[in-house]
């Protein structure tokens, strides 16, 4: 990572903890479709960029990955198994130990319905959940949970979340909250400006309220940090906040960083760091929601928006590609599997001569999960959740 | 006060510019105070600027330090020798930005130079880039934002920071000099070659994010595009031997003809020499497409007017971007002509930036940013609203749509800081009266009356920074 960020990233953690003390979500409703869908917690985690899935999980049983992807199919120490054909980047270590506790699905060969390369639509196909770039312009999340029940850990909103209601959003800041007169004051200015006046309205339910003040004061994990940095330290407060009785019934997590065009397999390169990162982000979460006895109620969703060429490109890193791979896990999860319908690697069973073929449509895995966890109809699965995908069934994954 | 001719003075002042402290000097012919203001941005203010091969040298430089730093010199760490690793540039060219935004008479040549330089995105999230960020605006931008698009392009494309940044640097010919080189010590080594072709990066972002628009063909910006996967490869086929001069072993000339792929390539349908000379043809042809007219004419409808620009208006600029051979002079005098860029209600939000600079200039601080303590303050403000200068996430830029901003915690971290500014600042100054010298009559009445009856000095100052007609432009 960048040297000359560290004392920034440092005093961004301090900030978290001092603002952990005032967050709270008591004054927001989250009221459920009956009391177990209610309960249950959902956590999307996008990773921006375009995760090469080859590298994060390495098919080291087909016979043509050694030779398709030379260097790149070699690791500074040996890849973690998971069955006969797949196993993890040695990097993602924490996650491994999810997977032989049964709590891990890996999910391979799978892709969006698009099928271009390029990371700002393939983004936007992820995110809005249609079919191709552009079509929709809220979120698939966003639709499927309704008003007031998603939380973005960022300022800003991601693109997922968004829906017919307001999204709230965390950010961890070192300012002092501003008084309540002045806010007061505010909603008295934003009278004639929709937008200002509920962006307001929910950042003020989230620090103003007394209650959960003391008992975010309370939470034991905001206390020390830990490796993973500042996407860890958000992790943490995400299952702090998803922990609550009446917290949000779903959080999504953003970690950008890789498009990894060149160097991809340098021990402490930038792909290196980037698992590193989220294996570390991934078991803070395990442990926040273990800590808030949320654990045995969460499926946690990891995605990217496309994955990369299976052969190495000139500069010993992937170009954009399409097929990848996913993470599903959580306490609810049926784990200890891999889900993949293989393609095979070599050169004439890849798309367009070129990337992983995508076997897997990632909306299964999404339909699978918001139907048999968050308990969303079918009829709405198939018609605003993810319009225009009903020859798409959901894939179980729960236990 | 309140005559159309004060509207416009207003409009000028914030949708244009980046907001002004008085709307006196507008006010005679707020069109005229605009359109003059069309030229090459001003020169950059601010100390410790580097220039492009000043950048280089201390990249070199730099270099050196961490080859050093692998064996101290006794008695020393590391760390020591590491110290301050960019630093300093990074400062000056943060802090340049800021002090030129907020000093500038031309705010509406600063707010085209700042745009162009989010069309042209580099970044310091990718190492390389480190102390070429600010001398890329300087040289590659400021000097071009009023000129042609492809003279624009051009020395954006070619500027070490760009080839820095999306890889060019390292892609090379599959059937280059450099390739067969490394392959034959690769093999005497027994070990994998480092470079062995084409990295597509600045390829595909060029096509995609510079000139035609991404292939989707249905995106925000409408119908656009229109190039496929082998336009890519190939285009990157073009690009190679384009980088960066004099470093990481190379000739010294911004092309060095070993990296190159030898062979004619077809881009688009169209065939060009191996060689030099076939960048510019391909980037000459990409600035004359209809796509990138249209493309380009949509991304300044957006970033003026509404997220949603009314289609005449796109229109409008995309047809004399065409006539007029991508002269940009004359896309913005377009605009500025058009009446559909004058609707008085505001379409779009400040981004962190534009608040945080339009502040400075309504508070008259422009001076102090100089000041290391001041200077920190602002840079940590932008930070913590949600957008780090010169670190954008992505090649794409900051986003330009309203909702990309409007997040509760990013409406909530903008009050934290006014409330900050205006602690501070609030007692220096009758908000009521800088309300309406600098809003004139764009000033609501709900605002107008939140701000006379507040508590004091300084909540009046946080409720005229919090305003709608403040935050909205």
């Amino acid at each position: 990572m960048d040297k000359s960020f560290n004392p920034e990233r440092r005093r961004l953690m301090r900030a978290a903890l001092c603002a952990g003390a005032t967050a709270s979500w008591t004054t927001l409703s989250f009221a459920g479709n009956g009391a177990a869908a209610g309960a249950n917690r959902f956590v999307m985690v996008v990773l921006r960029g375009g995760m090469d899935g080859l590298s994060a999980v390495p098919a080291i049983g087909d016979p043509d990955f050694a030779a398709a992807r030379g260097a790149l199919g070699q690791f500074a120490s040996p890849a973690l198994a998971l069955d006969r054909m797949f196993a993890l980047n040695p990097n993602l270590a924490q996650l491994h130990a999810m997977y032989a506790r049964g709590e891990l699905v890996v999910v391979h060969a799978v892709g969006l319905p698009y099928r271009e390369r390029s990371h700002f639509d393939a983004q936007q196909v992820l995110e809005s959940g249609g079919t191709r770039p552009y079509e929709l312009t809220s979120g698939w999340l966003g639709r499927a949970l309704g008003p007031g029940k998603g939380l973005a850990l960022n300022t800003a909103v991601p693109l997922v979340l968004r829906g017919p209601g307001v999204i709230d959003t965390w950010a961890p800041s070192n300012l002092p909250d501003p008084s309540a007169d002045l806010v007061a004051r505010l909603e008295r200015m934003y009278g004639n400006d929709a937008a200002l006046a509920t962006a307001l309205a929910r950042a003020k339910a989230l620090h103003f309220d007394s209650t959960m003040m003391a008992a975010m004061g309370e939470a034991p994990a905001a206390s020390s940090p830990r490796p993973g940095g500042n996407f860890a330290l958000l992790a943490q407060r995400a299952a702090e906040f998803l922990s609550q009785t009446n917290g949000p019934q779903a959080a999504v997590l953003e970690l950008g960083g890789w498009d990894s065009h060149a160097n991809q397999s340098a021990p402490n390169g930038a792909l290196a760091t980037s698992l590193r990162t989220l294996d570390a982000g991934m078991a803070a979460l395990r442990d926040g929601l273990v800590a808030g006895a949320a654990w045995k109620r969460s499926v946690v969703v990891v995605a990217t928006e496309f994955g990369r060429e299976v052969a190495i490109n000139g500069t010993q890193g992937t170009d954009h590609g399409t097929g990848g791979a996913a993470l599903v896990f959580g306490g609810a999860v049926k784990g200890g599997r891999v889900v993949a319908d293989w393609p095979g690697l070599a050169k004439k069973d890849r798309f367009e001569g070129r990337d992983l073929r995508t076997t897997t449509d990632l909306r299964a895995v999404l339909k699978g999960v918001l139907a048999d966890h968050l308990h969303v109809a079918s009829r709405s699965l198939d018609g605003e959740v993810f319009p225009g995908s009903e020859a798409v069934r959901g894939i179980a994954l729960l236990a | 006060m309140a005559s159309s001719t004060s509207v416009q003075a207003a409009l000028a002042a914030h949708r244009f510019g980046l907001g002004e402290a008085s709307l006196t000097t507008i006010q005679g012919d707020p069109q005229a105070w605009l359109l003059a203001q069309i030229g090459p941005a001003d020169a950059a203010r601010g100390e410790g600027l580097l220039t492009t091969p000043q950048a280089l040298d201390l990249i070199r430089a730099e270099a050196e330090k961490r080859r050093l730093a692998r064996n101290p010199p006794p008695g020393t760490t590391a760390e020591q020798v590491l110290a301050n690793h960019y630093r300093e540039t990074i400062v000056a060219d943060t802090r340049s930005r800021l002090i030129t935004a907020a000093a500038t008479q031309r705010p509406f040549a600063e707010r085209l130079q700042l745009f162009w330089a989010n069309h042209f995105t580099v970044s310091l999230t990718k190492g390389g880039v480190r102390g070429l960020v600010g001398a890329f605006e300087r040289d590659a931008i400021r000097p071009h934002i009023a000129g042609s698009f492809e003279t624009l392009l051009r020395a954006a494309s070619t500027h070490p920071a760009m080839l820095r940044y999306l890889d060019n640097n390292q892609s090379a010919g599959p059937h280059s000099r450099v390739v067969a080189r490394l392959a034959r010590r690769a093999q005497e080594m027994q070990e994998q070659p480092r470079i062995t072709g084409l990295n597509e990066n600045l390829a595909r972002e060029i096509l995609e994010l510079h000139t035609l628009g991404a292939d989707s063909g249905r995106g925000p910006e409408g119908p656009r595009g229109g190039y496929t996967q082998a336009d890519v490869t190939s285009f990157a086929a073009v690009l190679t031997g384009w980088r960066p001069a004099g470093l990481e072993g190379g000739s010294g000339q911004p092309f060095d003809v070993a990296w190159h792929e030898p062979g004619r390539k077809t881009v688009l349908g169209k065939s060009y020499p191996e060689g030099p000379d076939a960048l510019a043809q391909v980037l000459h042809d990409l600035a004359h497409h209809p796509s990138t007219a249209r493309f380009l004419a949509t991304k300044l409808a957006r970033h003026f007017v509404a997220d949603d620009p009314p289609p005449e208006l796109v229109d409008a600029l995309a047809k004399t971007y065409l006539r007029s051979d991508g002269q940009l002079a004359e896309v913005y005098r377009e605009l500025l002509k058009s009446p559909l860029a004058w609707n008085p209600a505001p379409a779009k939000l400040k981004t962190p930036e534009e608040f945080v600079v339009s502040t400075v200039r309504l508070l008259g601080g422009a001076d102090r940013i100089g000041e290391r303590g001041e200077f920190a303050k602002l840079a940590a403000g932008i930070v913590a609203q949600g957008q780090r200068i010169h670190a954008t996430p992505s090649p794409a830029g900051w986003p330009d749509r309203a909702e990309e901003w409007l997040g509760p915690e990013a409406v909530w971290k903008r009050i934290e800081w006014a409330t900050r500014v205006a602690d501070r600042a609030g007692r220096f100054v009758d908000a009521r009266a800088l309300a309406s010298a600098s809003l004139g009559p764009l000033l609501g009445d709900a605002s107008q009356r939140q701000i006379e009856r507040a508590a004091d000095g300084p909540q009046a100052l946080a409720l005229l920074l919090m305003a709608p007609e403040f935050q909205r432009r």
